[in-house]
């Protein structure tokens, strides 16, 4: 467990980082963001809430040192400020609203891509060459190479207005009242199915080809001819040897892709009108609603950096040899 | 067998080559094949492809062909700067975080990792959104200086594998200079690593300047595929049916990927010799599978 202790550093000082920018980029901009959430207010503006969001911003009469102790204060008591365009709602609950569904859209597009990809990258990789390597493994590239916001867009044209086999918009049909009866989560689903295809595509293109990659060298080490030599079955071999061996570069992968998963997400949940936290970080950055667009930033770091502690933990289980050596 | 007569016998590689040399020449050709301003409005508003205006026009009535050639300047040239920029940080960090090893790779990793784990869509549309609208060059820096630690953490674990191989403690025993040792042993190993790096960010890079001007924080004066898509979605153009006005910049951008990585594609197979799957090593593979037959006893 010396592993997880080291990283554990490294990820605080990472989320200090976080922090920072998050204290310092409003205060190093141009112009005046304090008078812009003041006018977005209008008339819920009263002097308490103008002094309140002075402070947050650095244009009260603080020291700079006290100001970032009072953010940090904030920060340890959930306390994000308030949303300037839903206000008086504060930032945790507006983002604890959405930040459920896009739990909901990532994972099941992690989870379904993850067993796709992977299956295909080990099969197209055991017989490299073949005719399903060919037609596999270009496919892969292809869809890696399709940003989220062209697939988004064509199949909302194509699915959604054009033949009209989804909804083009909400998480659940809104004249259902949320429940956990057959109909409502028939309804979620649905609604999430665009979605997920949106964001599978390359995910599923990045776990074939890093799988397919990181399973010929592995195929080529001794101890895969030395299981083949005493005469394991090729299942046994392909899965025992390969897959397991293979998976730990698709494991880093899938924690250096999480960035790009919740770029993927926040444009599908525009295109698809999905209540996640993509649409809340977008309505927020149209309503220059700062509180809420820092407060997302600090939440995707955190899960950002959970995933990556967890990829970690995994790779020590996955790979023995890391677990001395780290 | 060099570079060059590999990737002709690459069917992949040509045709990715193709594709992005076609783009490339198209926008540079543009006052050619492409005369009059993109902005000019020339018909009425969405009207669907015809022979005057072969993409159709825009909801401004402006022509979409237009658009689509000059675009492809702005989002080409940001796309491939950036692309180059990324991958020089992230090779040159990673090599020497990963052979140096000690406090340069504690320090260097951290810095790597904090880099890494902060989205970096939240956190551009974070810089973007307290800036204002911004141009080019700003966004290129942005994404440019968020998206580094992908290569660097890739090439620096590639870096610490290949630094126990026998041929580097040889190449230590014998006396080679650090700097040696880093350049001439290290990164011709690391070649499939670093051409993959830069394809991909390149491909990054298009993707990232395009999300971020689709969602409106580009500069609108600045014809650019992420611009077109902007405009397109803002004039309603997919509820109403104009599937011509997002067609073509979102065409372009799938084509330039598409393109680009099949070059990538051909990266591996050229440097590394176990990836490969070409016509050129079919003998190779011949014997392998001959090999594998005798060992399974089949």
């Amino acid at each position: 467990m010396r592993l997880s202790s080291k990283r554990l550093g490294v990820y605080g000082i990472a989320f200090a980082f976080a922090i920072v920018m998050n204290f310092t980029v409003p205060r190093l901009m141009p112009g005046s963001p304090v008078d812009a959430m003041i006018a977005q207010l209008g008339s819920r503006a009263t002097p308490a809430a103008i002094e309140a969001i002075r402070a947050r911003f650095g244009a009260g009469e603080q020291p700079l040192w006290l100001q970032f102790l009072d953010y940090l204060k904030g920060l340890a008591t959930l306390d994000l400020g308030q949303s300037v365009k839903y206000y008086p709602a504060t930032v945790v609950e507006v983002l604890g609203r959405s930040a459920l569904w896009t739990l909901f859209l990532v994972t099941t597009a992690i989870l379904f891509s993850l067993a796709i990809g992977v299956l295909l990258g080990a099969v197209s990789a055991w017989r490299r060459g073949g005719r399903f390597d060919t037609i596999v493994s270009p496919l892969s590239v292809v869809m890696i190479a399709v940003p989220p916001v062209i697939i988004a867009l064509t199949a909302l044209f194509v699915f959604g207005v054009s033949l009209r086999w989804f909804p083009v918009g909400y998480a659940y049909d809104p004249n259902l009242d949320p429940a956990l009866n057959a109909g409502f989560i028939g309804s979620v689903f649905y609604h999430a199915i665009l979605p997920v295809l949106t964001l599978s595509p390359y995910l599923i293109g990045e776990f074939q080809t890093t799988m397919r990659s990181s399973m010929i060298s592995v195929l080529g080490e001794d101890y895969v001819t030395m299981g083949r030599a005493k005469g394991l079955t090729p299942a046994a071999v392909m899965f025992g040897y390969g897959v397991r061996n293979a998976l730990l570069p698709v494991l880093t992968n899938l924690a250096l892709m999480l960035g790009a998963v919740f770029g993927g997400s926040i444009v599908t949940e525009i295109v698809f009108n999905y209540p996640g936290l993509g649409l809340t970080l977008y309505t927020a950055s149209v309503a220059r609603d700062y509180p809420v667009i820092q407060g997302q930033l600090l939440l995707m770091t955190l899960a950002t950096l959970g995933a990556n502690l967890i990829v970690d933990l995994l790779y020590a289980y996955v790979d023995p040899r890391l677990r001395e050596r780290a | 067998m060099s570079l060059v007569t590999l990737f002709l016998h690459q069917k992949k590689a040509l045709a990715g080559l193709v594709i992005v040399v076609g783009l490339c020449l198209m926008a540079l050709l543009a006052p050619i094949i492409a005369p009059g301003s993109p902005s000019a409005r020339v018909g009425r508003s969405h009207q669907p492809p015809t022979v005057e205006h072969v993409m159709g026009t825009t909801k401004m009535g402006r022509d979409v062909y237009t658009q689509f050639v000059w675009g492809a300047r702005n989002s080409l040239s940001v796309g491939f700067a950036t692309g180059v920029a990324i991958t020089v940080l992230g090779t040159v960090i990673g090599l020497v975080a990963g052979y140096a090893g000690g406090r340069t790779d504690a320090i260097l990793d951290l810095a790597t990792n904090a880099v890494l784990v902060i989205p970096n869509l939240p956190l551009l549309i974070l810089l973007a959104s307290f800036s204002g609208t911004v141009g080019p060059g700003i966004i290129m820096a942005i994404i440019a200086l968020t998206s580094w630690p992908w290569g660097a953490r890739m090439t620096r674990s590639q870096t610490l594998t290949l630094k126990e191989r026998d041929f580097i403690t040889a190449a230590r025993m014998v006396g080679e200079p650090a700097w040696r040792i880093l350049f001439v042993e290290l990164v011709p190993n690391l070649m499939p690593l670093i051409g993959i790096n830069l394809v991909g960010s390149i491909i990054y890079a298009i993707v990232a300047q395009t999300t971020l001007e689709y969602l409106g924080f580009g500069d609108p004066l600045q014809v650019s595929w992420g611009t077109m898509l902007y405009n397109a979605q803002n004039s309603s153009a997919i509820i109403l049916g104009a599937w011509w006005d997002i067609g073509a910049p979102a065409a372009g951008i799938a084509l330039t990927g598409l393109g680009l990585a099949l070059i990538n594609f051909t990266f591996d197979e050229v440097a590394n010799p176990q990836l490969r799957s070409g016509p050129a090593l079919g003998r190779w593979l011949r014997l392998t599978r001959k090999r594998n037959r005798l060992l399974e006893g089949r």
